[in-house]
């Protein structure tokens, strides 16, 4: 009932502000295409896409935008849109450039995928420090040890500008160690395995930053293709690799010099039999080999590269129907990947590289980060699911047999779950667009039910356990502006730290259990 | 559950004791959180944004401010249409809200 009124208040709110701002103004009689289409890449292509195809955000195009009301868009774009990413335009565009946009969109139709080519992303390497064996050997802040940072990926609100930055965190103090300006959104952090010095972070529209964490600096980036958040790092932490949504590619890059050094198209036969191009889905590297395994979203297809001459591929085929992101367990030996359009995950053997089974999830699997936990002698997954469906539920698998234990009913879909070996509960985001987006569950490890839900403002989402399991941290995304710290075991608010729309969180403890949840033994 | 009516307990006392009308800082966060934090932020606004911030305002402030944005005694295309839709009571608590909230 709660939900119904404030919906109601809401179109009332919205309606009455289309109702007076569309009081018969004209649209200006030349529109300049060139200029709108300028616009459009400055303030909204990183989230609604170059090609106007769509990203993290709807299409924008004369198909998907056919019969909107031109008022209503205007109103939209000027207000912002109530818990979502959508910030407001009022007072940053002028009123004509809004309306010229609204026109703009609604005639523009979706354009094809534009190129971004291994020359491209050559001449857009950018070198910030030189020499780096010239910079300092160990940090130049006090920290126990480096795993206890955590970074967070602030998006700033307007996905750009100066509020998004890499925020990197102790997260024994709970402080901000160094702020990374990255110009458009940060969205993943990866960390390098083999040198605790490294990171590298990748935006919204598919830069990547080299940064050393001892000087909390960038030395390097470059921009690896139009968006997509695929990314990698190999074991020996000589590799990256990053995939796009636009244009369809991936590519291998030197991680000393961020040198591209190969680039694959991506596409294949889809599990109906057609030939398809296809975004980029996760790129992970295990600690198992040197390899890489990388999921071609509509292709339904896994490959694996191996790190060697010629980076050859093995095509793993039929492995769903939208592919997206995974998770590794069993020493890094079998991957958990998340099928959206037929609500499985699919264990795949990257030894053998072939399908182990695919298993029953909930709807539209979005396992995130993943994670992983021994209960009582067994290893059990734990499966987010984003779809808001009539059923919500996390999915628990018992990773040994590769078999479902049980769904557990949670009051929303979700997005992203964290586990820790020293934790005693699973928590996973709440991400359904009303009020119940401000909360995280918890599960607890051993009975399995949800034993307490968290109020923690904003678009509550992406938590992630500090590296010693005491801490849990979460992001109180779009408008709540902070990522809250809790006590793991009172779950007590222990710190708030300030900035701009956060979202996902990634602890450098992740490359030492490989999975959150497990514990560093399960490496050995 | 003991903490929380603790809470609640010393939030009631809080708002009859430091207002005439009762405004509630709960109903205050719910509402800021729908209708203003999407511009003007909770504790401080986008380093980008050209909008004010609210938090640690004057309550009394921020009262009229809103109630003549309401009555279109102080003009702004936005604010007019925004604060129309704000009865007494809203106005009240949001102001209780973010008078409070350090910035």
């Amino acid at each position: 009932m709660e939900l119904t009124i404030t919906t109601l208040k809401k179109s009332i709110l919205a309606a009455s502000i289309a109702v007076l701002f569309g009081s018969g103004h004209a649209f200006a009689k030349s529109d300049d295409q060139h200029k709108m289409h300028q616009l459009y890449q400055d303030n909204c292509a990183s989230c609604h896409g170059a090609d106007h195809g769509g990203y993290l955000a709807p299409a924008l195009n004369s198909e998907t935008l056919k019969g909107r009301s031109p008022t209503a868009l205007r109103t939209l774009i000027m207000t912002g849109s109530f818990e979502t990413l959508m910030p407001p335009f009022f007072g940053r565009l002028s009123d004509s450039d809004i309306r010229n946009m609204v026109k703009h969109l609604q005639t523009t139709p979706k354009l094809d995928n534009p190129p971004w080519t291994l020359q491209d992303m050559k001449a857009s390497l950018k070198v910030y420090v030189k020499d780096v064996s010239k910079l300092p050997n160990k940090p130049t802040f006090k920290i126990d040890s480096m795993d206890d940072i955590i970074g967070v990926a602030a998006r700033g609100k307007y996905g750009r500008g100066q509020g998004s930055e890499a925020v990197f965190i102790n997260s024994k103090t709970h402080t901000i160690i160094g702020k990374i300006p990255t110009v458009t959104a940060a969205h993943i952090i990866d960390f390098d395995p083999a040198n605790e010095r490294w990171a590298y972070v990748k935006t919204d529209t598919a830069e990547i930053y080299k940064v050393d964490l001892y000087t909390m600096q960038a030395v390097r980036s470059i921009k690896t293709g139009w968006n997509g958040p695929g990314m990698g790092v190999s074991r020996d932490g000589k590799y990256i690799m990053a995939g796009s949504f636009v244009p369809h590619n991936a590519v291998i890059l030197d991680a000393e010099t961020l040198e591209p050094l190969k680039m694959f198209e991506l596409e294949g036969i889809d599990p109906d039999g057609k030939k398809v191009s296809s975004d980029s889905g996760m790129i992970i590297g295990t600690p198992y080999a040197d390899i890489f395994a990388i999921a071609l979203e509509n292709a339904g297809q896994v490959w694996v590269v191996d790190l060697k001459d010629g980076f050859p591929v093995t095509k793993i085929k039929n492995v769903g129907r939208h592919l997206h992101d995974a998770f590794l367990t069993h020493k890094g030996k079998k991957l958990m990947v998340a099928s959206y359009d037929d609500s499985i995950v699919t264990a795949i053997d990257l030894e053998k590289r072939k399908i182990i089974k695919k298993l029953k999830a909930g709807c539209v699997p979005h396992v995130g980060g993943g994670a992983a936990v021994k209960v009582d002698g067994r290893v059990l997954g734990f499966g987010t699911n984003f779809g808001t469906c009539e059923k919500t539920v996390v999915s628990v698998w018992d990773l040994d047999k590769m078999e479902l234990v049980k769904q557990i009913p949670v009051s929303g879909g979700t997005e992203s779950p964290a586990a820790h070996a020293n934790a005693p509960y699973v928590a996973v985001d709440i991400i359904t667009k009303d009020r119940r987006a401000r909360t995280v569950q918890l599960i607890d490890k051993k009975s399995l039910e949800v034993v307490k839900t968290l109020d923690v403002g904003g678009h509550a989402y992406f938590p992630e356990y500090s590296a010693d399991g005491k801490f849990l941290y979460i992001s109180a995304g779009y408008a709540g502006d902070e990522v809250v710290v809790y006590d793991s075991t009172s779950l007590k608010k222990t710190a708030n730290i300030q900035m701009e729309s956060p979202a996902g969180i990634f602890s450098r403890g992740r490359v030492k259990y490989m999975t959150r949840g497990l514990s560093p033994d399960e490496m050995e | 559950m003991k903490t929380l009516s603790y809470l609640l307990i010393s939030v009631f006392a809080l708002s009859f004791s430091l207002s005439s009308q009762a405004a509630s800082i709960y109903a205050g966060q719910s509402k800021a959180a729908a209708v203003c934090a999407q511009c003007h932020g909770i504790r401080s606004t986008s380093a980008e944004a050209p909008f004010p911030p609210l938090a640690g305002r004057d309550e009394e402030y921020l009262e009229s401010a809103l109630k003549q944005y309401r009555n279109k005694t102080r003009i702004s295309e936005i604010m007019n249409n925004i604060a129309g839709s704000l009865s007494d009571r809203d106005i009240n608590n949001i102001a209780s809200y973010y008078s409070r909230l350090k910035p």
